[in-house]
């Protein structure tokens, strides 16, 4: 059952050009911020780990959030219109597949990005000419940098759910992005969940351990993603539709 | 067109488009705060070109966010509820383009003038050196609100014309991450991209030495042709937003 809502989930999809904005997200900063480096070599000395830098720090607290909340809202945006939640409520399968389906969709999306900035990184380093070897911290980084982005998956589709416009939840998004920078800076960025994203990638400090502990920060993901489970469902079973 | 605009005020009631811009403005706020606490007597000596030098900056990240934020709750209104064809018959349909555009605008003009006066506010109470000065601030706030509303107007062109509001958004994000990026590049290259224009128009530098690890901030004068360029900018997206949005099946 839980499969073919799934499938449902991707027929809805089909033909969307969702997937390009991010496919150019992580193009941008590949290309600029290879620019920015090899522009400024003198003092970004570490080679892999500066580039890294070069090519995530603005990616992580500003746009990946923003774009995250855009692909939310529009998983969100077919329900929201005419009287289709009436349809969609009456399909007799229990509520909480209705979100892991959308869940599932996004966190595919930030995985493929995840790989897509990762392949655009050895690219830009190779063709930076960078002698050392490909940091073997790269497949954390992505790995980590994954599960905080489903982790803002799962709070943005709680947001898209219960706020019925496309563009709020963006604005959101954004903001929290922003706010995560100062958590993160602070030093309370595994407390909120729009940091877990950049802190899991080592946006910021690349060469050394995570702000806080591999366990702490898998303890945290898992909380904010029940936290959203749970807000989603019980909203859902709650709560009468708002149609049309 | 008073009605029109009226109407659209009217579209905007308990929308709370003004609680989105004035997010945008505390987390602004705050984000100077934090500059200032953490500022030394040297650094409060140059403390409104500091303002002038970081708040371009805040605008290049989160202002064509907002502003594509505000176009699309003002064109998806008309989206979700087909309304487009009906109100093509009881109005010229180049009004109701010129309506959303002023309702958008003054939501913008409003924060930008908003952050003018936090700065003034913020910079008196943090003790900066000298008087507010006048002629810089107005000039921030012209330069300022030229560039947002030039992004607000593609991004309002771009919300009527088409339908799904993802394509907007997601133009409004690359488009800022690009103008954000695009600083840190040489500056003529600036001023290919419309959202680059927030670096073109400023009128403050740095200077950091890296042994010393001190900051200068110096002026510059501030950079007309840029300004002209914009508003010809401007006049293009509008006539070409227009034209298309009034010639499109409603």
């Amino acid at each position: 059952m839980f499969l073919r809502t799934i499938r449902a989930e991707r027929m809805k999809l089909k033909s969307s050009p969702v997937w390009l904005a991010f496919f150019i997200l992580p193009i941008l900063p590949a290309v600029m911020g290879t620019f920015n480096y090899l522009q400024n070599i003198g003092i970004l000395e570490e080679e892999w780990y500066s580039l890294w830098t070069q090519h995530t720090l603005f990616t992580c607290y500003f746009f990946l959030p923003a774009i995250i909340g855009v692909y939310c809202s529009y998983l969100y945006r077919l329900e929201h219109l005419n009287h289709n939640w009436n349809a969609v409520r009456t399909v007799p399968i229990p509520v909480s597949y209705l979100y892991f389906a959308k869940l599932v969709m996004a966190s595919l999306m930030v995985l493929l990005t995840q790989v897509w900035t990762g392949l655009l990184f050895v690219l830009s380093g190779k063709l930076c000419g960078l002698s050392s070897p490909i940091p073997p911290e790269l497949l954390d980084w992505l790995f980590f940098g994954a599960i905080g982005g489903i982790v803002v998956c799962a709070l943005q589709l709680c947001i898209s759910l219960i706020i019925r416009s496309f563009a709020v939840p963006v604005g959101i998004a954004l903001i929290g992005g922003i706010a995560g920078l100062a958590a993160v800076a602070k030093g309370y960025g595994v407390w909120f969940p729009y940091s877990l994203l950049c802190l899991g990638m080592r946006a910021n400090h690349p060469g050394g351990p995570m702000q806080c502990g591999v366990f702490q920060f898998a303890l945290c993901c898992l909380f904010y993603l029940a936290l959203c489970v749970a807000v989603a469902v019980l909203w859902m079973k709650n709560r009468d539709v708002v149609a049309g | 067109m008073r009605k029109a605009l009226a109407m659209e005020f009217q579209k905007t009631r308990r929308r709370k488009v003004w609680v989105i811009v004035s997010l945008l403005l505390v987390v602004q706020l705050l984000w100077s705060f934090w500059g200032i606490g953490r500022m030394d007597a040297h650094e409060r000596t140059q403390g409104w070109m500091f303002f002038f030098y970081q708040f371009p900056l805040l605008n290049s990240i989160m202002m064509p966010v907002i502003a594509a934020v505000v176009a699309s709750r003002l064109g998806d209104i008309e989206h979700k509820g087909n309304t487009l064809k009906l109100l093509s018959t009881v109005m010229p349909t180049g009004q109701l383009f010129d309506a959303k555009f002023l309702c958008g605008a003054f939501y913008l003009s409003s924060t930008v003038l908003l952050q003018v006066i936090a700065m003034i506010a913020v910079g008196c109470a943090a003790g900066f050196e000298g008087a507010p000065p006048a002629l810089k601030l107005g000039y921030y706030l012209l330069f300022t609100t030229s560039v947002s509303l030039t992004i607000f107007l593609l991004q309002q062109a771009l919300s009527l014309l088409i339908q799904n509001q993802m394509i907007p958004l997601a133009v409004g994000i690359l488009g800022s991450f690009a103008g954000l990026f695009i600083m840190f590049f040489p500056e003529h290259l600036e001023r290919f991209i419309l959202w680059g224009y927030y670096g073109v128009l400023m009128f403050v530098r740095m200077n950091w030495d890296t042994t010393t690890r001190i900051t200068e901030f110096y002026y510059l004068p501030a950079d007309w042709i840029g300004f002209l360029t914009l508003i010809v900018l401007f006049g293009i997206i509008y006539l070409i937003g227009r034209t298309l949005f009034i010639r499109k099946e409603m």
